[in-house]
């Protein structure tokens, strides 16, 4: 009872997330390509691999201890169930409008978003006054606004590669995202001292790397 | 189509043997406990008119209750989703003329959405509220009722969490928010977010150089040190502050000598119900459980509401829950 589980995003965070592990000392002893749920080599830290869009729901539910997660997935996900002490820098990226180049917005009918954030895209659009329709999509954002599904799109950048490539220019920058270190509020409570003592060791390995870097 | 006609709408708990006798039989227990406590029995209705049941209770609640208008008056109905602005109506109107009452309760309450995903929308709420005494040994008579009926339903392991909303307060009374940046300043404290309070502080000047404070604020939680460490670290701080962290002291003293192997954790970010609470502030939490398992606090505002200002603290915890958690 004493042990903590971290869940981690699998994907790029994931991918990111293993070095700034290590200078925490956490490090999977397991596969964590086939397996869910790894020993770490830290006999009192577990550890599990989850889509990103699960992790709050598993803090919160005090499944895991702690998660690291995007900002992006915390917005989505709303409320104030969780902590989120620490932003740990990594899978840095930004929430974006992005439009085909040259749009010009209808006048005679309401704007058609397609994005994989509903809530972001409809509080972005909320704060200025724009009634807007939204259209919930799981991939390959930058194909609707090309095929006349949507005249925008909301979604993560990271390079705008893929944007370009689409015949898409971001139109707008909505927030930057980078990832979070989220703990359950009971943990946080019932097992303070262990946690603290991870959200310093994680304070102080993300100030390593922004020395670093 | 017959799988549909049997299902419950989501929430909605039932309790059948061996649960149902195992429930009455804690209610007797509790029952007993409260009335040697010499605390009285109330049966709230289970619906009220909808201004009278979010009398004093926040914005919070009112997206709680199930609303429909009254075929014979024309007027808006609420269904119970918590009991305690009950228990304040009923102390306030029909014990208007005692210095102290002390009021209990045990029954089903109702709510639009539940707590957290997937769970109940109707807990059987139990709890115990004392009016018009002032003073910390209301709070901690209210703190022991509140571990007895964890104890009494079996639940071990208790760990229990205190906090202040009278530090907030005195540190947010210096700053000149709006009702936006309130809410937003609330929400990160809540969710004890560094990054989200480094870019408020940078994007509204209205911190006026307190968002130090609030940095450390986040950061006070832990041990009973935390009260020696607050000190320090919330400087410029005014009477209410100094008030705050003695009566913590004072709860987590009394607490730690009566209740020895309870731990006690102090969190003083913790707002919970920051909406009608008014002084200390407390809840139960259990290892491997989410979320809290009970909760209280001082409530000294809602008396005034009612037309009979009086100092009020109670607590209330979902008995469905303490018998899951029991077993």
């Amino acid at each position: 009872m004493t042990g903590l589980t971290l869940a981690l995003s699998k994907g790029r965070i994931l991918d990111e997330s293993l070095p700034l592990l290590e200078h925490v000392g956490i490090a999977p002893a397991g596969d964590i390509d086939r397996l869910l749920r790894v020993p770490s080599t830290r006999a009192d830290v577990s550890l599990v691999m989850i889509r990103p869009a699960d992790v709050p729901t598993y803090v919160e539910h005090g499944a895991a201890d702690l998660g690291i997660v995007g900002k992006d997935v915390l917005m989505e996900h709303g409320g104030s169930d969780l902590y989120e002490p620490l932003d740990i820098g990594i899978a840095q990226c930004r929430m974006s409008v992005a439009a085909v180049k040259g749009y010009v917005a209808p006048r005679n009918r309401r704007l058609r978003i397609a994005t994989k954030y509903p809530e972001i895209a409809r509080r972005f659009y909320a704060a200025r006054g724009e009634q807007v329709e939204i259209i919930k999509l799981y991939g390959s954002m930058e194909l609707a606004p090309l095929v006349g599904l949507a005249d925008q799109i909301v979604d993560l950048v990271a390079t705008g590669n893929t944007l370009r490539a689409n015949g898409l220019v971001e139109v707008e920058k909505i927030c930057d995202i980078s990832s979070r270190l989220v703990v359950n509020k009971a943990s946080m409570k019932m097992k303070h001292a262990a946690i603290q003592h991870l959200i310093d060791a994680f304070r102080d390995a993300d100030a390593k790397r922004v020395r670093a870097s | 189509m017959a799988i549909k006609r049997w299902m419950l709408p989501d929430g909605m708990e039932e309790a059948l043997p061996p649960v149902s006798w195992q429930l009455e039989d804690l209610r007797r227990k509790l029952l007993d406990h409260y009335r040697a406590a010499r605390y009285e029995l109330i049966f709230p209705p289970m619906i009220e008119h909808l201004d009278a049941l979010l009398t004093g209770a926040g914005s919070d609640l009112e997206q709680q209750i199930f609303k429909f208008t009254d075929p014979a008056s024309g007027r808006l109905l609420g269904l119970r989703a918590d009991m305690t602005p009950q228990a304040a109506r009923i102390a306030a109107r029909r014990y208007a003329d005692q210095d102290s009452v002390r009021l209990c309760y045990l029954g089903t309450v109702l709510r639009t959405s539940p707590d957290s995903q997937g769970g109940p929308r109707s807990p059987r709420q139990v709890g115990c509220e004392l009016f018009g005494e002032p003073g910390i040994e209301a709070d901690l008579e209210i703190l022991r009722l509140m571990l007895d009926t964890i104890q009494l339903a079996g639940v071990a392991n208790v760990h229990l969490d205190l906090g202040h909303v009278g530090i907030y307060r005195a540190l947010a009374s210096k700053l000149a928010l709006d009702e936006d940046e309130q809410a937003t300043l609330f929400d990160i404290l809540q969710r004890k977010s560094h990054p989200d309070l480094a870019e408020f502080a940078a994007s509204s000047q209205r911190l006026n150089g307190l968002a130090p404070t609030f940095s450390a604020l986040i950061d006070l939680n832990g041990d009973v040190s935390v009260l020696e460490r607050a000190r320090h670290a919330l400087v410029g701080a005014d009477d209410g502050l100094a008030d705050a962290l003695a009566t913590l002291q004072k709860a987590a003293s009394a607490l730690q000598a009566q209740f020895p192997t309870v731990p006690v954790h102090v969190d003083l970010a913790e707002l919970r119900g920051l909406q009608y609470h008014t002084g200390l502030v407390f809840a139960a939490f259990v290892p491997g459980h989410g979320r809290e398992i009970a909760r209280g606090g001082r409530y000294d505002g809602v008396g005034h509401e009612f037309g009979r200002p009086r100092a009020a603290t109670g607590f209330s915890a979902d008995m469905n829950e303490l018998i899951r958690l029991g077993a």
